[in-house]
């Protein structure tokens, strides 16, 4: 009895103290902002045709298919080319820097505004990658994605410095502590404070005009001006009493939050493996074996036609692969409770993806899965990609001096330059 | 590390010397001087920890950020009970949340069900619009037939003259577009492909939409055809032609089986075919309207 009330107690204080997984919650916030930042630039010469008010798909279509369905799009409050050339490039914006993590809560808010915009507008041009990434743009809000490899997390890092540094003096009450994540640093957050108020008044202009759909609970202008509130609330007490009780409590639910969201997240990925894998089960092809042939020879999945008959020539391979795919689905989640299988798994997952990326053309949707997979990466793993990441960025940054004569001259001496910096001797 | 700590728990001296010279001997270790580390060689005592501010030591109260940080702590062991009942509640009211959510995406994502079916209507009004998923990826079978969707045009000529076009592939043009691309674009992957998808499921065999959904399916169809027939080289539509009205067509095949398989399909291609659909004045905007701008 009291051996199971301490486990309780100590399970409630994992859920409260900490926000779990701050690795895994990062890479999933680069993961998915990355994939949705490069989709939009390569679909920048088709936006018009996919999302513009004049696509075929156009503006007033849209408003009647969301009119009886409600769903979210920022595109269908005002008409015309420029708000949409707007939200295209706020969106190309907002995913920057939601992976580089400046501001990430408000990002991440952003980021779902940008995401849900686009696809609810034209919810006929997209896949299942889409529908990932519209998933877990939404669960991404009630995260605190930004605990590290972000800007925030080495602006928070600086601010300790600042403080705890040995000649500093400080003012008692602006003072922060490693324990309390996101407390405001010595200096005042000039930026923090205008883009709360910028966003503020574009959300009262909308509400205004009555653009957005109401509703107390579950409804948009109640998520998003709790937001807003909650943010305020934070921001005050942080100034007045950083360790004052409500501030504390304020931590401790966002923390909850956070854990639920990653809870959510984790489940819906494994949703999404179990559905895909208890569904093929029960189709004939993939019991006989030859299911993967045919995607490898319909016209829209098919962008390599020589590599796809190669990979099923041999109906031994393709039914391995069939039957391993299959396997490799339902299983997962089982192999949860299983660290070591789990990772194998994740591994063999991963590869797939990649390859279905190249082979079956489908890029962006197998950049979201292997994010979405990426939440399963053990810690120590994701530790050792920063660093390697960390090493990359500083040796690509040692050589930027020697590239900065001008554009026009380091294209015209590319390969030489190139090679210079391989061999480590500058000219 | 004990020896050091102990002195963080003093209080602090008064009008204690800040430079380190003055902690030289007997080093009195005030509050704000969490540790204080002697190198043995140079004599130089070097403070790490939160200096706390000169007034606050002055009147004996610790700096805000000195060692009193880890004794208020964070979590909910700092909290007095009215706001750990708070917690608590949150905590119930969160996880409940998410406990009702991923049940209502499980229902929705499982085969109909005795639950789902007393439940369906709660069910689709938590997860549509923003929750719909559809995971059944090439499940249960794969697709075996690739379907093209094919369009021809009547169109005046610039001499005044009626003439009808020939079948212009339109997925074959997506194809050829696809074929050797690394990043295939969604409108060449999705968009024909999708939007034929919603026009069958929109419309019964006799070519009937289901009202709304179907209506909007059909100009859909439309303007991607004429946006199609505007943007690539069409024979038979080029500059001065205009186009009246189009017909569209689905071109069925089964895609061959294995080599290395027995079953015989029949490679016949099967079609069906669309009315004829006047081009009206708000249909044309698709790609004229990119036209005239770029003029």
């Amino acid at each position: 009895m009291i051996r199971s009330d301490r486990s309780l107690a100590r399970a409630l204080a994992r859920v409260t103290d900490t926000a779990l997984g701050p690795y895994q919650t990062a890479v999933i916030r680069i993961g998915f902002a990355v994939t949705w930042l490069l989709f939009l630039l390569r679909e920048y010469p088709h936006r018009q045709d996919l999302y513009g008010p004049d696509g075929p798909w156009s503006w007033d279509m849209a408003q009647q298919l969301i009119a009886a369905n409600h769903a979210f799009t920022a595109l269908l409050w005002f008409d015309g080319r420029i708000w949409f050339e707007i939200g295209y490039v706020l969106s190309v914006v907002v995913s920057a820097l939601l992976v580089l993590g400046w501001r990430t809560r408000t990002m991440s808010v952003l980021f779902m505004v940008c995401v849900l915009s686009l696809q609810n507008r034209s919810v006929f041009v997209g896949d299942g990658g889409d529908n990932v990434i519209h998933l877990m743009a939404i669960y991404l809000v009630f995260t605190r994605c930004g605990q590290v490899w972000s800007l925030d997390a080495r602006r928070a890092a600086r601010s300790r410095v600042t403080i705890t540094g040995p000649t500093s003096p400080i003012e008692p009450t602006s003072t922060s502590s490693p324990a309390v994540p996101g407390s405001p640093g010595r200096r005042e957050d000039r930026a923090g404070v205008v883009l709360w108020w910028v966003l503020a008044l574009v959300l009262a202009a909308v509400t205004l005009v009555g653009r957005l759909d109401g509703g107390v609970l579950g409804g948009w202008l109640t998520l998003f001006w709790g937001l807003l509130a909650v943010h305020a609330v934070w921001w005050a007490l942080g100034r007045r009493a950083p360790y004052g009780q409500p501030r504390i409590m304020l931590d401790v639910i966002a923390n909850v939050v956070h854990n639920a969201a990653l809870l959510v997240i984790m489940a819906e990925a494994c949703l999404i493996y179990a559905t895909a894998g208890w569904y093929k089960i029960q189709g004939t092809r993939w019991q006989d074996g030859t299911a993967v042939y045919y995607p490898l020879h319909l016209d829209s999945f098919s962008p390599w036609p020589a590599l796809s008959d190669l990979l099923s020539s041999s109906g031994v391979l393709v039914l391995l692969v069939t039957y391993g795919t299959v396997l490799v689905q339902v299983a997962f989640p089982f192999t949860l409770f299983n660290r070591r299988v789990k990772n194998v798994l994740l591994a063999v997952m991963m590869t797939e993806h990649a390859a279905i990326a190249v082979v079956l053309g489908l890029p962006f949707f197998s950049l979201a899965m292997i994010a979405a997979d990426a939440v399963f990466l053990p810690t120590s793993f994701l530790k050792r990609l920063g660093g390697w990441a960390a090493r990359a960025r500083g040796a690509l940054l040692s050589r930027v001096p020697r590239r900065v004569p001008g554009p026009r001259r380091a294209e015209e001496h590319t390969p030489e330059e190139a090679e210079q910096s391989h061999v480590g001797f500058t000219a | 590390m004990d020896a050091y700590d102990e002195g963080s728990s003093a209080r602090p001296v008064p009008g204690a010397p800040e430079c380190a010279g003055g902690l030289e001997d007997g080093a009195p270790r005030s509050a704000e001087t969490g540790v204080v580390i002697r190198s043995a060689e140079t004599g130089v005592v070097i403070r790490s920890g939160i200096v706390g501010s000169g007034p606050d030591e002055r009147d004996g109260i610790p700096g805000d950020g000195s060692g009193a940080v880890p004794a208020r702590g964070t979590g909910i062991g700092a909290l007095s009970l009215r706001y750990r009942i708070a917690v608590l509640l949150a905590l119930a009211v969160v996880a409940s949340a998410a406990g009702v959510h991923l049940g209502m995406v499980f229902l929705h994502v499982a085969p109909d069900n005795t639950v789902s079916k007393e439940y369906g209507t709660a069910i689709g009004e938590w997860v549509y619009p923003e929750f719909e998923q559809n995971w059944k990826l090439f499940a249960p079978n794969p697709l075996q037939q690739n379907i093209a969707v094919q369009v021809r045009a009547d169109v005046r000529t610039p001499d005044g003259g009626a003439d009808t076009t020939g079948w212009y592939d339109l997925s074959a043009s997506d194809g050829a577009a696809i074929e050797g691309s690394l990043l295939p674009s969604h409108t060449r992957q999705n968009q024909l492909r999708r939007a034929w998808d919603f026009y069958t499921a929109t419309h019964d065999a006799e070519n009937r939409p289901n009202g709304l959904r179907g209506a909007l399916s059909e100009r859909y169809m439309l303007r991607i055809a004429l946006l199609r027939l505007e943007t690539e080289t069409v024979p038979g539509i080029g500059k001065g032609v205009v186009v009246e009205r189009v017909q569209l067509r689905s071109r069925t095949t089964n895609v061959p089986p294995p080599e290395w398989s027995d079953e015989k399909v029949s490679l016949t291609p099967s079609y069906r075919e669309l009315p004829w659909w006047p081009v009206s004045d708000g249909d044309g905007p698709v790609g004229t309207a990119g036209k005239a701008d770029a003029e």
